[in-house]
């Protein structure tokens, strides 16, 4: 029996198909919207953003979807909202359920499923809050935005999220996929013999994260740590970071995308926004396989400095903990670890030690500041 | 000019092909076309049912059953 | 796609066009089928393709799919040719493109957005003070109906004797699984057929929809619009557990559906003439896959019944070694009877069952027309956490690049091998093409069945070759000649 025989191993191969957890970090930043007003106002990309958010729920039953917003002083949630916060507005029955008086009366409500309905109040609930909370102090000087609080809320989200997914599924959980180590760790003796496969990668719920970007990035090079940081932590989980840009340039999100493995889009025209959404963004970590998919081929891989936060092309870097300076450290110490540095040198300009410094960082860009984080190597002191 | 006919592709190891050829012989009751290769031919539709429990009855006769003892 | 997709896929692949665009104008039952019925691909293809002004040119569709990846393309687009949702047309340019069909594009685009006034996705129901329904109360009341159902099948005596409130099937219940051939009747002893035996093992989501299907097929007959009764399905799917609603909106057809689902468990009304009527999570998961269901409706409807049901678990509650041993922690005498199908029973314990899978057992299965596949994954389905966890975790089989399985890979294999004995031979039904003059004439034909994918074997020393389905090939073959 050459053809008909078991010798392949049974396998089911309609195993559920785990759903997705799209999170969302919408930049909110007042400033850089006023300057897209006449091609894209917020209320507009709102909306298309709401219909994206419908398409990503249409397309599974058991599909979640989180947005955060991440506003110029402070990054917080516009969806999932915890009951508590909602009580405060409205008033919530016996059973804690909210009342829905309020569109019961309207007869609006039938014409829409109820769970696309339920984000789309929420969001724009407390868009409208959070919008309506900012005053002119907040904003005054302030083009930056909380990107790194956002993505920090969204990674805690997600993991929560998985957790509690693999418990009701009996999946592997995140801390299962990190056992792996990041793609570029090839530190596979610290975890178990292979214990991982990537198929385990399948059967946890399916995170990935879109940002939707408007600021400048020169002003949040300040968060630059943090946000490398976060960038790095999904790296590990697998988790995509896919960044929609619809204006400004944005250093570090490239970074992001290319070590995920994100989708990176710059929207050379805003209004069409929900076509890119649907086209390049939808698409779950399953379908992105047989997909040919938006990257950046020229990612910037500058780094921000670790004295001033200048965003650098050439720096100085700490020989042992690899920190970055836009210039020689004062008293020669870095200010990181607090190895002295021994570049007695570097007053007088010789021009050679520089440069050699230059080229090297340019060429290991992001990987050098990776490195702490994605092989573990323990930083001295 | 090329022809199409319809039946059912079997495809079995060689030992069931022999079985199912001797079957044939005496009436031609089930083969539409002896395919000439180790495991393949085409029957008419309708006997598959027929030609199943056939073989079934034989096999139980002829395959040794192993000793299933159900003790733990 | 998982199998549980097949049945309903194929029944609305075999409606006429026509009824498509009848069952398109529904936003609900657009929703419904974009996510039931289609692959993920063609999920991605839809709604790039929706709110494109123009059609897509079908080289750039090409394009956006990776060559490695051209089976699935292929895949998604025929299942969406199929359901009529993708057509092909012209740009302006008078390239070949592809476009959303219109009722289904109109009404997906309106169930996204919500700018319409028809009642697509039902009327709450305004009544505040009536006595609620809770969600454990829809829950329990949808697990007995339908495990009512099965057990009816199954033989209801178990269920007698083990002081369950007895449930009572209307008729109509029965009829209809005499009509869909789960059940025959003779000289009035019920009796399980194969079919029914597949239809026991299968999760519950499938059954369901198994069930749903019958119904509409049968409705026909009785004089129902088989249109409007499906989309009312589609309704029902995009409902909220837990709310009622309003009966008042609905027509005579759609009430009288109501009044039979409500015997299945699939909804929830008071009493036939009720104003209003809750949907039960049998019907709000219908355009989940089998998982959601495996939750918290799981450990209502699968798991063991009774006080130990509510302990929420999990659905599962089976545990195999890889000796063959089998742990089920139930009470349930339905799914006890179900097991015993192809186990051979040891102990029962109040809470627990032990057996062995052995060769006899799954024989015996298997004579009843169960197949391998089945036993298998109604293990799956009802594979005890600690399995899936244990089992997710550690897998053996992993060395070899193999996804590491919830079952112990010796049972499965074994299982499949069992009925391998039994079934020596593999039946492709189809057409078998010969007597080709040349080797050219032969070649051509050959290769473009290949392409549309339905070749299944062939010869080209005996110049023939075997195809699952003939009318392109024969197309092909006829263009051939007039090019001649």
């Amino acid at each position: 029996m050459n053809s008909v025989d078991a010798s392949e191993h049974y396998e089911l191969n309609a195993t559920e198909l785990a759903p997705s957890l799209l999170t969302i970090v919408l930049d909110t930043n007042p400033h850089a919207w006023a300057s897209l007003e006449s091609s894209l106002p917020l209320t507009k990309a709102v909306a298309n953003l709401l219909v994206f958010i419908n398409a990503h729920l249409a397309c599974n039953y058991a599909n979640e979807v989180a947005v955060v917003a991440s506003h110029t002083t402070k990054a917080t949630w516009l969806y999932p909202v915890h009951d508590d916060d909602v009580s405060q507005q409205q008033p919530a029955d016996a059973d804690g359920d909210v009342a829905m008086n309020g569109e019961n009366g309207t007869g609006s409500q039938s014409n829409k499923y109820r769970p696309f309905r339920m984000v789309e109040e929420r969001v724009t609930q407390r868009l409208k809050q959070l919008l309506d909370s900012t005053n002119s102090d907040d904003l005054r000087g302030n083009t930056s935005t909380m990107l790194a609080g956002a993505l920090t809320l969204a990674l805690s989200n997600i993991n929560r999220r998985t957790i509690a997914w693999a418990e009701k599924h009996g999946g592997a959980d995140l801390e299962d996929a990190a056992g792996d180590g990041g793609t570029g760790g090839g530190n596979a003796g610290g975890t178990g013999p292979g214990r991982y496969s990537a198929s385990n990668d399948e059967e946890r719920l399916q995170s990935r994260i879109l940002i939707v970007s408007v600021s400048g990035s020169s002003d949040s090079a300040h968060q630059y740590i943090p946000v490398m940081n976060s960038i790095f932590a999904c790296q590990r989980l697998h988790i995509p970071i896919d960044v929609c840009k619809l204006s400004g340039d944005a250093v570090f999100l490239q970074q992001a995308c290319d070590a995920t493995k994100g989708v990176y889009m710059a929207l050379s025209e805003p209004r069409g926004l929900l076509q890119y959404l649907m086209m390049a963004f939808l698409p779950d970590q399953r379908s992105r396989k047989h997909l040919v998919l938006p990257t950046r081929v020229d990612v910037d891989f500058r780094a921000a400095c670790f004295c001033h936060r200048r965003v650098v092309d050439i720096g100085y870097v700490c020989s042992i903990c690899l920190s970055i300076f836009c210039e020689p450290p004062p008293d020669n110490e870095c200010l990181t670890c607090g190895t002295p540095l021994d570049v007695g040198d570097f007053g007088s300009k010789p021009a050679l030690i520089p440069r050699k410094k230059k080229k090297k960082k340019r060429v290991n860009g992001t990987s050098t500041v990776g490195t702490p984080m994605s092989t573990g190597t323990p930083p001295p002191g | 000019m090329p022809r199409a006919v319809r039946g059912l592709l079997i495809e079995c190891d060689p030992s069931i092909k022999a079985m199912i050829l001797k079957y044939d012989e005496d009436h031609h009751e089930y083969i539409v076309e002896d395919l000439d290769d180790e495991n393949h031919l085409v029957i008419k539709e309708s006997q598959l049912e027929a030609l199943k429990n056939r073989l079934d009855r034989d096999l139980d006769e002829k395959i040794m059953q192993l000793d299933e003892s159900e003790s733990d | 796609m998982a199998a549980s997709t097949s049945r309903p896929l194929e029944y609305l692949e075999g409606l006429p066009g026509m009824t498509f665009n009848k069952l398109y104008q529904q936003p609900s039952t657009a929703l419904a089928i974009f996510r039931r019925m289609l692959p993920d691909l063609a999920k991605c293809f839809v709604m790039a393709l929706l709110y494109l002004k123009d059609p897509l040119p079908t080289q750039d569709l090409e394009l956006w799919v990776k060559a490695e990846s051209k089976k699935q393309r292929d895949n998604a687009l025929s299942i969406l040719g199929r359901l009529h949702i993708l057509s092909k047309t012209l740009t302006s340019e008078n390239v070949s493109a592809y476009m959303v069909t219109n009722p289904f594009a109109d009404s997906l685009r309106k169930a996204l957005t919500g700018s319409e006034d028809s009642q697509s996705f039902g009327v709450f129901s305004q009544h505040r003070n009536e006595h609620r329904k809770s969600i454990s109360d829809l829950d329990e009341y949808a697990r007995r109906q339908w495990e009512g159902v099965l057990g009816y099948m199954v033989g209801t005596e178990y269920l007698k004797d083990s002081g369950h409130p007895e449930v009572s099937l209307s008729k109509g219940v029965k009829q209809l699984l005499q009509a869909g051939h789960l059940v025959e009747i003779y000289e009035r002893r019920t009796e399980i057929t194969k079919d029914g035996f597949a239809f026991v093992l299968q999760d519950v989501n499938t059954q369901v929809w198994h069930i749903l299907i019958l119904y509409v097929e049968s409705a026909e007959a009785i004089g129902m619009d088989s249109v409007e009764v499906l989309s009312f399905l589609f309704l029902l799917s995009s409902l909220e557990l837990g709310q009622s609603y309003e009966k008042k909106y609905l027509s005579p057809v759609q009430l009288r559906t109501l009044a039979d689902l409500a015997d299945f468990g699939i909804i929830y009304q008071r009493s036939p003439d009720a104003p209003r009527f809750y949907p039960t999570r049998l019907a709000t998961t219908l355009t989940s896959d089998s998982s959601a269901l495996s939750g918290t409706v799981g450990s209502s409807l699968n798991g063991p019944a009774g006080p130990q049901g509510a302990s929420g678990t999990g659905s599962g509650f089976i545990v195999i070694e890889t000796n063959y041993r089998l742990y089920a922690y139930t009470s349930s005498p339905l799914q006890i009877s179900l097991i015993s199908l192809f186990t051979t029973l040891k102990y029962r314990f109040p809470n627990l069952i032990t057996g062995k899978i052995t060769r006899q057992s799954v024989r015996r299965a298997i004579d009843m027309g169960i197949t391998a596949d089945q036993i298998i994954s109604y293990l799956h389905t009802h594979a005890h956490p600690q399995l899936r966890k244990h089992n997710a975790g550690h897998s053996t089989s992993n060395t070899a690049g193999i996804p590491p399985s919830i079952l112990p890979p010796t049972v499965t294999d074994q299982i499949r091998l069992w009925q391998l004995e039994r079934d020596r031979l593999r039946a492709t039904s189809g057409f078998l093409f010969k007597e080709f003059t040349s080797l050219q004439e032969y070649q051509a034909p050959c290769q473009y069945a290949a392409e549309i994918g339905v070749l299944v074997w062939k010869s080209d020393r005996k110049r023939m070759f075997f195809v699952t389905r003939h009318e392109q090939v024969a197309a092909f073959l006829r263009s051939k000649k007039e090019m001649r």
